[in-house]
């Protein structure tokens, strides 16, 4: 699996690096979301599947 | 993308129920005024009501506005900034002439800093403040947070009696947002109650004039801090905006002090109304208090899941710039639209029992801190705030009770949803002797010592 973070359309709302913050990293200058590898480690597809689904803009998105 | 220029299509929406709603052209209007009684009564309740006539409602009151109630349609709309404007220019060269209060404020001369403004300058402004407000920057805040808080309530222990708004959330947000901003910590007393009362005042209240006047001196001593602030400089967002505009940013004075208004007002009032909220609600689930203290991902997911369920701050203006169809919905250029999060936060085709907190909800994608460009600038803050403010009482006065009697809402919650006053009481006790005056004087030291800033 591999996430991406359209940095257009994320705002910093940070709720996907409460879902995850080995995954989500916040820049320390406005708190917008990257992903050091867009890929996903084992086991922890379904906490990216929240962060997914819990992000107010919709920036997150997801191969399987 | 769905947004698309040319409109081609009439509104999509079921048709309204008998006696509640008319159609009118394409729209379905409703009867719906944030501002009025029976919302702040049962603004879940309603905001089902209009959202069932059409996720973008028209609304004929204060001249006629949209009101965008459904969360996925509220999200499209903010997608979109190149279709709304949030500009509020009164000489005419922006690109609208309304800003973001509905109704818009008669007589006024001056804009509500960057949230009255389009990028690319309000990226400007936020730009600037941005690094004070991260969620690094703001874990920096929160020993102090935590001896305000815990003073804000030492004060009242012998009492057996404690006002959680007049007491503890009025006064930590208000000292906090001096710090950041760069002014006296105890100047906090200038601005609260101005700052208060100009969100709960309606217009036609015999108090709106004092409470105006009371504005418009707190606005003139904004200014003479922005040039004391030239002259004598103390770290903070104050100096921060000044040397942008000495290092040519188009930056003027008039809106850096629209901007400490507005940073002002949106650091009082939201995180007060917020831990209101959250205090009411546990009073009246008592057992659900212990487990937020001990439960730090608990307290995360609570946290948002009162800021869905409250929406402090109701929902935002915006114009439209021109004649454009958005999530299937058609809107002409110059109308008003009203994103109403608050009514997008109760959306049953999003949010699972709307109307209930659900302590652990998440996914959570609500939208209390606004969506697109205009995201709350101190939502890390308000967080960190609230988590400090909240943790405190329930480690200090776990057996609170609220004194409902004693309950008094904002008379209009249509900007903020806010108490006045929230009184408790729980079982007296000595003090260990903290004073607040005394935690302000000493924090005014380390502030101005310069490494709490390095």
């Amino acid at each position: 699996m591999r996430v991406h973070i359209d940095p257009d359309v994320c705002q910093g709302h940070t709720l996907c690096h409460m879902a995850a913050p080995d995954i989500f990293l916040l820049r320390e200058e406005d708190g917008h979301s990257y992903v050091a590898t867009p890929e996903v480690p084992a086991g922890r597809e379904d906490v990216v599947r929240k962060a997914v689904a819990t992000c107010p803009e919709g920036a997150i998105t997801l191969e399987e | 993308m769905r947004a698309q220029r040319v409109p081609d299509r009439a509104v999509d929406c079921r048709p309204g129920r008998e006696g509640v709603s008319v159609t009118i052209d394409d729209r379905v209007v409703v009867d719906f005024d944030q501002h009025s009684p029976d919302y702040r009564a049962s603004y879940p309740q309603i905001s089902h009501a209009v959202r069932e006539q059409c996720p973008a409602a028209w609304s004929t009151h204060h001249d006629g506005y949209w009101v965008i109630s459904g969360r996925d349609l509220i999200g499209e709309l903010a997608k979109h900034p190149e279709f709304l404007s949030n500009d509020f220019d009164p000489f005419g060269d922006g690109r609208c002439d309304a800003g973001v209060a509905i109704p818009a404020p008669k007589g006024r001369t001056t804009r509500g800093g960057f949230l009255e403004m389009d990028p690319p300058l309000q990226l400007e402004y936020r730009h600037v403040l941005n690094p004070f407000l991260s969620p690094t920057a703001v874990e920096r805040w929160r020993p102090m947070v935590t001896e305000l808080s815990r003073a804000c309530i030492d004060e009242r222990l012998d009492s057996g009696t404690i006002d959680f708004v007049d007491d503890l959330a009025n006064i930590v947000p208000a000292v906090l947002t001096m710090g950041m901003l760069g002014l006296p910590l105890v100047d906090w007393v200038i601005y609260c109650e101005p700052a208060h009362a100009m969100v709960y005042t309606p217009p036609n209240s015999p108090d709106f004039l004092r409470v105006l006047e009371g504005n418009m001196r707190m606005g003139a001593k904004l200014v003479e801090e922005m040039e004391k602030a030239r002259v004598h400089p103390r770290e903070g967002m104050v100096k921060a905006l000044v040397d942008a505009q000495a290092a040519g940013a188009p930056f003027t004075d008039d809106d850096i002090a629209g901007t400490l208004t507005l940073l002002i007002g949106g650091g009082f009032d939201t995180t007060t109304s917020l831990t209101a909220h959250a205090l009411d609600w546990l009073e009246q689930h008592p057992a659900e208090r212990p487990r937020l203290r001990d439960d730090a991902a608990l307290l995360d997911t609570a946290t948002e899941e009162f800021v869905r369920y409250a929406t402090p701050a109701q929902g935002g203006g915006r114009t439209i710039t021109q004649d454009c169809v958005i999530g299937g919905h058609q809107f002409r250029k110059g109308d008003r639209v009203w994103m109403a999060y608050a009514l997008a936060n109760h959306d049953p085709a999003v949010f699972e029992e709307p109307d209930e907190i659900v302590l652990d909800r998440f996914p959570n994608k609500h939208a209390a801190f606004g969506l697109g460009v205009h995201r709350c600038i101190g939502s890390n803050l308000a967080r960190m705030t609230f988590k400090t403010m909240l943790g405190q009482v329930l480690d200090d006065l776990p057996d609170y009770t609220i004194v409902r009697e004693g309950i008094v809402r904002y008379e209009d919650i249509g900007t903020i949803n806010g108490y006045k006053h929230l009184p408790a009481t729980f079982p007296a006790r000595p003090r260990a002797g903290l004073v607040l005056d005394e935690v302000i004087e000493r924090w005014q030291g380390i502030l101005d010592d310069g490494s709490f800033w390095a």
